[in-house]
């Protein structure tokens, strides 16, 4: 499969967010606290900087293995699509959080259900990407 | 007034066949956009913008027409 630097760059962003955002859910959840605890925070603040490590140094990687970076016309679109299929998500996500907010104690359920349907927004918005550069736009 | 039901195809690969084999990337260069999506435009998969469609029918020099058909249907 052919891929262009900005498909590339996708499937990074796409299989960082699944790993770095899956280990701290995975951690996480199972602790059902009522509120967000301390080392709970620092776990967050090391998955976003995992997070950041992982794409600075892969798209390093990809830049060095593919030198074409240019986008175009089409990107534009894409993109466009692409952050409008995510924006559904995660205007649901503030519903579901306001609810989560109303009738759960504590800030755990609410952090989460909120962290959560912005991940899901994010991996909506590259997968709809990724879907859209293959079966055209 | 009805909305018709049309699309767009082009006969881009043939121009490239005829203008010495030119690859996807050489029309992609002279165009300014990617291969990919000289790619695209090929298979019907996206219909460009008029800038990027009379560029493209610059590089082979020939009329709009030529390059990119409106087909009923």
């Amino acid at each position: 499969m052919n891929l262009s630097f900005r498909e590339k760059s996708l499937w990074l962003m796409f299989v960082s967010f699944v790993g770095a955002y899956g280990y701290y859910f995975v951690t996480v959840l199972p602790a059902r606290a009522t509120d967000i605890l301390p080392h709970q925070v620092v776990l967050f603040v090391f998955t976003v900087v995992l997070l950041v490590i992982m794409q600075i140094a892969g798209h390093i990687v990809i830049a060095v293995v593919d030198r074409r970076s240019e986008t175009d016309e089409r990107d534009k679109l894409i993109a466009l699509k692409g952050t409008r299929n995510g924006s559904f998500i995660l205007a649901s996500g503030v519903f579901f959080a306001l609810c989560a907010a109303v009738y759960t104690e504590g800030n755990f359920v609410f952090a989460h259900v909120l962290l959560g349907f912005w991940v899901l927004a994010q991996l909506v918005e590259i997968g709809s990407q990724l879907y859209l550069y293959r079966r055209g736009a | 007034m009805g909305k018709s039901s049309g699309h767009i195809t082009n006969d881009i690969r043939a121009l490239r066949v005829q203008h010495g084999a030119m690859t996807q990337q050489d029309l992609a260069d002279r165009v300014g956009v990617t291969r990919q999506t000289v790619n695209a435009i090929e298979g019907n998969k996206y219909s460009p913008s008029l800038e990027v469609a009379f560029r493209i029918a610059r590089v082979f020099g020939v009329p709009l027409e030529r390059v990119f058909q409106y087909r009923d249907g």
